[in-house]
C-alpha cells in the first residue's frame, strides 16, 4: 500500500522537476538533457511585457466584473425574499458546467464580427459596423467573467450563508435601522470572504486558457496561457521560455492563492462558523422585480443566449438570425460523428473518461483510505504531494507531463496511455477529496462495532466500509469523468494525431473551419456532462439519508 | 474466576500517558463503572479491553485467558467481548434485523437460529416491531435499543459500553438507566461502563472505579465512594461536597472519630479511614448530610446564617454563612428557611470525611 503511495507521488512530481530543469535549459532547446544551464528564459520574459500588461489587464476586468456578478447574485439569492430563488440557485451551477471552451465559442457565435449573430441583427437595422466586437481584450474578459468567475458567486453566498442571523437581529434589536445594519454588521461580516473570493478568483483569471484561446488568436491578441502554448508551437519549439513563464504563472498564482487564504483565516471573524445557519431573508418590497430581472439577466447572458446560439447555430447551414435566410439541416451532427478525426475524438474521450474514472476511484480510494484512516507516519505529507496538481495551472502541468515524457525511453507519448496517466494525475486532488470528505464523514465506531461483533477486516469492508463509502465513490467517478470530458489544458499538449481528444478537437475545428460544425460539437460535449450532472445529483439524492 | 482482569494497564500515545497503570478485576455477573471526567483514560481503558486500542504495557484477561500482554495482542473480533458505542454505531444501510444479526451471521449461525435469537432480543429491548425498518429512520433512543439488542444478540461473555447515554435527552435518560439495569441484572452478563455522569454511576453500578489523569483514584461501591470519598477528587467529582481545611488534634475517644480544629475556631468531629493521621487536612461534608435547626446531633453543632435560596424542585439549595465562609446545604423542599434568617446548622462526625 504505501507503494501506491509512492507511485502517485512520482507521477506528481516527475513533471514539475522536469519543468524546472527545462526553464534553466539556455541552449539548444530541443536538446536533452541540457547542454547549458542559465536563467535567461526567465530575464527574456521582461521583454514580453506586452504579454504581462495583457494578461493583467483581462484578469483584472474579468475579477472586477465576476466579483459584481457574484456579489449581486448572492445577495439576491440568498439574503432576499425574491421568488423562485432555489430554481435561480440551481441554475447558477449551469455556467460552471458548461465550460469557459463552450462560453468562449457561443459568445463567438453571437458577437464575432461581421457573422456574429447578434452583429447581424444590429447590421439589419442599417446601422454600420458591428454592435461589439468580442474578439478583443474586452470580450475576453466578458467571457471569463462569465464562466471563469462562477466561482466568485460560490464563495460569497457561502460567507452569507454562513453568518449567524441574530448578529443582524440584535443590531436591529439595539435600535439600529435596515440600512445600518446592513452597513455597519452585514457589510463587514461579509468583507473577508468576498476580499479573498476576489484573490482566489483573480488567480484563477491569470492561469485560464480557453477564453482568451478562443477568442484571443484570432486577433493575434496573446495572454501568458496562450503564449505558452505559442511558445511550444513556434519552429524550433522554444520550450525553455514555455516552461519559465509556465512556473513564474504557478509561483505568481501560489502567492496570489496564498494571499486570499491568509485573507480568509486572518479576516474571519470567529463568529461565522461551518455550523449553517438559516440566513434571514429581507424583504425588499417592490423592488424584487428589478432583482428578479437582475437574477435572470445573469441567467439569460451566462447560460440561455449561449446555449440558444449554439443549439441554433448547430441545425443550419450557415449561422443566421435572418428568418428568411435560415436552412436547417442536421448535416453538422452527422458530420461530427464522422468527420476524420472527429467522430473518434469524442469516442476517446469517452474511452479516457471511463477508464481513468474507474481505475481513479479505485487507487484513489485506497490512497483516501491510508491517508485518513491508517494514521500511518508520513500520510500527512502524501496528502500534500497529492493535493499539489491542484495549485499547478492545468496548462503549465500539461507542459510539464509533456516534456517529462516525450523525454522517456517509455513509447506512449501520443497515445492514449500517455493522455490516461495524465488525467489520472491532475484528477488526484479532485478524486481525493471528493473520496475524502465520505470517508472522514463514516464514524471509525461504525467499523470498529463491526470487529467487536466478531467480522474480519475483509467481511467488515465487504459488509460495512465498502456500502457506507459507496455515495462518495460514485460521486467520485462521475466527477472525473465530467472533467475528463472537458479537460483542455492537458489534452491540448499531449494528444497526438492518433489519439484526438473532444475538448481540444473542437477548437481546431473552430480554428480552421466552420462555426456550425464546432457549435454541434460543443453541444454533443456539453450534453454529455449534463447527462453525466444530472446522474450525480439523482445519486447525491438517492443516497442522503443513507449517508447522515 | 473474574471474567474481566486488567492489570498495570499502561497507554501511552507518543509523550501523552492516557492510562497510567491501572489494575482492576470484574467478577462474573459484576456491572462495573469507569466514572471520571474526559479525558481521564477511561475510554482508552475499555477500547483496549475491547481490543480497539493497542496498550503501551501491563495485560488484559478475558475469562481467564491472556487477550493482551507484551507479547500477546488478540484482535478484537477474537476476543468474544461485545460493546455498546457512544455514537451507536447503527448501521444505516441495514435494517434493524440486520444490525441485529450480524454478530450472529459472522459466527456462520443456521438461518432459522440466527432469527430465532434477534427476536429473542428485540424482544427484550422492547423493538419487536420495528425489524424490517431501516435503520437510519430510528430515534436516538431507538437506535440506543437497536444497538444494545445487537451487543447480546451473541450472547458474548462480557458486554462494554462507551458512554451510551450520553446522546439521550435527560428524561429518557434517566428511564434507559432503569432498563439496561435491569436487562444487565436479567441476563447475569458481566458488564463493563463507561459514564463522564455521576449519578449515572452511582445509579446502575455494582461497584464505581473513580478515574482521573490515567490513575484510578478510589474504587468501592456507590455508597462507600459518595459517603467515604478518600480523596479531594472523589469528593468533588462525586456529588456535591463542601471542603473544610482545619488540623487534626488526634482521637476524640469516642466512637473512633478525631478530633479536627477547623478554620474559623470550630472544633469538629470527623472520620478518616486511617485513623493515624494529624496535621494539616481537609474534611469533606456532603451538602446533602447536614441539618438546619434540626440539632438532633449532639456534635458538630454552629450557628450560621441563610445567606442565599435557591429552589431546585427536588431539593432546596442553601448558601450558608458559617464561621468557614460558605456551606452549601441541600434540604428536602418540605424545610423552608428565609434569607437572612439564623440557623443551627449540624451533621454527624460520621458524614464528615477526612481526605
Amino acid at each position: 500500500m504505501p507503494l501506491i503511495v509512492l507511485l502517485c507521488g512520482a507521477l506528481v512530481l516527475y513533471p514539475i522537476g522536469f519543468l524546472i530543469n527545462e526553464s534553466l535549459n539556455v541552449g539548444d532547446p530541443s536538446a536533452f538533457p541540457p547542454e547549458e544551464y542559465g536563467l535567461d528564459n526567465y530575464a527574456n520574459l521582461i521583454d514580453d511585457y506586452r504579454v504581462l500588461t495583457n494578461t493583467a489587464l483581462v484578469s483584472c476586468v474579468a475579477t472586477v466584473l465576476a466579483v459584481i456578478f457574484g456579489f449581486l447574485q448572492a445577495w439576491i439569492l440568498t439574503r432576499t425574499n425574491i421568488p423562485g430563488r432555489q430554481r435561480l440557485e440551481r441554475l447558477m451551477e449551469l455556467p460552471y458546467y458548461m465550460t469557459p471552451l463552450i462560453g468562449a465559442l457561443a459568445w463567438g457565435v453571437l458577437l464575432g464580427p461581421k457573422t456574429g449573430l447578434v452583429n447581424q441583427v444590429w447590421r439589419s437595422f442599417g446601422t454600420p459596423g458591428d454592435l461589439f466586437n468580442i474578439y478583443s481584450p474586452w470580450g475576453i474578459a466578458w467571457v471569463m467573467a462569465l464562466f471563469e468567475g462562477t466561482v466568485a458567486f460560490v464563495m460569497i453566498s457561502a460567507a452569507m450563508k454562513s453568518m449567524d442571523p441574530s448578529l443582524e437581529e440584535s443590531s436591529r434589536v439595539l435600535g439600529a435601522g435596515k440600512l445600518r445594519t446592513a452597513l455597519r454588521i452585514t457589510l463587514p461580516l461579509v468583507a473577508p470572504g468576498v476580499l479573498s473570493a476576489t484573490i482566489f478568483v483573480f488567480a484563477e483569471m491569470l492561469g485560464s486558457f480557453a477564453a482568451a484561446f478562443v477568442l484571443g488568436i484570432p486577433g493575434r491578441f496573446y495572454v501568458v496561457t496562450t503564449s505558452i502554448w505559442q511558445a511550444t508551437l513556434s519552429f524550433p519549439p522554444d520550450y525553455g521560455r514555455a516552461a519559465a513563464m509556465g512556473l513564474s504563472l504557478f509561483v505568481v498564482m501560489l502567492v496570489t492563492l496564498t494571499l486570499a487564504r491568509l485573507v480568509l483565516r486572518k479576516g474571519t471573524y470567529t463568529t461565522i462558523t461551518g455550523k449553517a445557519f438559516r440566513p434571514r431573508e429581507m424583504d425588499v418590497g417592490a423592488l424584487r422585480w428589478p432583482l428578479l430581472a437582475i437574477a435572470w439577466g445573469y441567467i439569460l447572458v451566462a447560460v440561455i443566449l449561449p446555449l440558444g446560439a449554439l443549439l441554433l447555430t448547430s441545425f443550419e447551414r450557415f449561422a443566421t438570425v435572418i428568418i428568411s435566410q435560415m436552412q436547417f439541416t442536421f448535416a453538422n451532427y452527422e458530420t461530427a460523428m464522422q468527420m476524420g478525426s472527429v467522430g473518434p475524438a469524442f469516442i476517446n474521450s469517452l474511452i479516457l473518461a471511463i477508464s481513468v474514472s474507474t481505475i481513479g476511484v479505485l487507487v484513489i480510494g485506497v490512497l483516501a483510505w491510508i491517508i485518513y484512516r491508517s494514521r500511518m507516519p508520513g500520510s500527512g505529507a502524501a496528502e500534500y504531494v497529492i493535493m499539489f496538481p491542484q495549485a499547478v495551472p492545468r496548462l503549465v502541468f500539461g507542459l510539464g507531463l509533456l516534456w517529462a515524457w516525450i523525454n522517456l525511453p517509455i513509447p506512449i507519448y501520443g497515445t492514449l496511455w500517455l493522455l490516461a496517466l495524465a488525467y489520472f494525475t491532475v484528477f488526484l486532488p479532485l478524486g481525493l477529496r471528493t473520496i475524502a470528505s465520505v470517508v472522514l464523514q463514516v464514524d471509525p465506531s461504525l467499523e470498529e462495532c463491526a470487529r467487536v461483533c466478531g467480522a474480519k477486516w475483509g467481511y467488515q469492508m465487504r459488509t460495512v466500509t465498502m456500502p457506507l463509502l459507496r455515495p462518495g465513490l460514485v460521486a467520485a467517478w462521475l466527477l472525473i469523468f465530467i472533467a475528463s470530458v472537458r479537460e483542455l489544458g492537458v489534452s491540448i499538449f499531449l494528444m497526438g494525431p492518433n489519439s484526438k481528444v473532444i475538448a481540444p478537437a473542437i477548437v481546431n475545428s473552430w480554428l480552421s473551419s466552420s462555426s456550425e460544425l464546432s457549435a454541434a460539437m460543443a453541444l454533443i460535449q456539453t450534453a454529455t456532462i449534463f447527462i453525466a450532472v444530472a446522474i450525480l445529483f439523482g445519486v447525491a439524492r438517492r443516497f442522503t439519508g443513507v449517508t447522515q | 474466576m473474574n471474567r474481566i482482569e486488567v492489570t498495570d494497564l499502561v497507554v501511552r500515545y507518543g509523550d501523552v500517558t492516557a492510562v497510567d497503570s491501572i489494575s482492576f478485576a470484574i467478577a462474573p455477573g459484576e456491572l462495573v463503572t469507569l466514572l471520571g471526567p474526559s479525558g481521564c483514560g477511561k475510554t482508552t481503558t475499555l477500547r483496549s479491553v475491547a481490543g480497539l486500542e493497542t496498550p503501551t504495557g501491563g495485560s488484559i484477561r478475558l475469562n481467564g485467558d491472556i487477550v493482551y500482554s507484551g507479547r500477546r495482542n488478540v484482535p478484537a473480533e477474537k476476543r468474544g467481548v461485545s460493546m455498546v458505542f457512544q455514537s451507536y454505531a447503527i448501521w444505516p444501510h441495514m435494517t434493524v434485523f440486520d444490525n441485529v444479526a450480524y454478530g450472529l451471521r459472522v459466527r456462520k449461525l443456521p438461518q432459522s437460529e440466527v432469527r430465532r435469537n434477534v427476536e429473542r432480543v428485540l424482544d427484550l429491548v422492547q423493538m419487536q416491531d420495528f425489524a424490517t425498518r431501516p435503520a437510519s429512520k430510528l430515534s436516538g433512543g431507538q437506535q440506543q435499543r437497536v444497538a444494545v439488542a445487537r451487543a447480546i444478540a451473541f450472547s458474548p461473555s462480557v458486554l462494554l459500553f462507551d458512554e451510551p447515554l450520553s446522546n439521550l435527552d435527560a428524561k429518557l435518560r434517566a428511564e434507559m438507566r432503569v432498563e439496561l439495569r435491569e436487562l444487565q441484572r436479567r441476563l447475569d452478563i458481566t458488564s463493563l461502563y463507561v459514564t463522564h455522569d455521576q449519578e449515572e454511576a452511582l445509579a446502575i453500578s455494582d461497584r464505581v472505579i473513580v478515574m482521573n489523569d490515567g490513575q484510578i483514584e478510589q474504587i468501592g461501591s456507590p455508597e462507600e465512594i459518595y459517603n467515604r470519598p478518600i480523596s479531594r477528587f472523589v469528593a468533588d467529582f462525586v456529588g456535591s461536597a463542601n471542603l473544610i481545611n482545619g488540623t487534626v488534634r488526634g482521637p476524640s475517644g469516642k466512637n473512633r472519630t478525631l478530633m479536627f480544629d477547623a478554620e474559623g475556631g470550630m472544633q469538629l468531629e470527623v472520620v478518616a479511614a486511617d485513623e493515624s493521621r494529624s496535621g494539616q487536612e481537609m474534611a469533606a461534608l456532603r451538602s446533602s448530610y447536614v441539618h438546619l435547626d434540626d440539632p438532633l446531633e449532639t456534635h458538630n453543632t454552629v450557628q450560621g446564617t441563610i445567606h442565599r435560596r435557591m429552589f431546585h424542585g427536588d431539593f432546596i439549595q442553601y448558601v450558608v454563612d458559617w464561621p468557614a465562609g460558605q456551606l452549601i446545604v441541600r434540604r428536602p423542599p418540605t424545610e423552608l428557611f428565609d434569607e437572612g434568617s439564623s440557623v443551627t446548622v449540624s451533621f454527624a462526625p460520621e458524614h464528615c470525611v477526612l481526605i
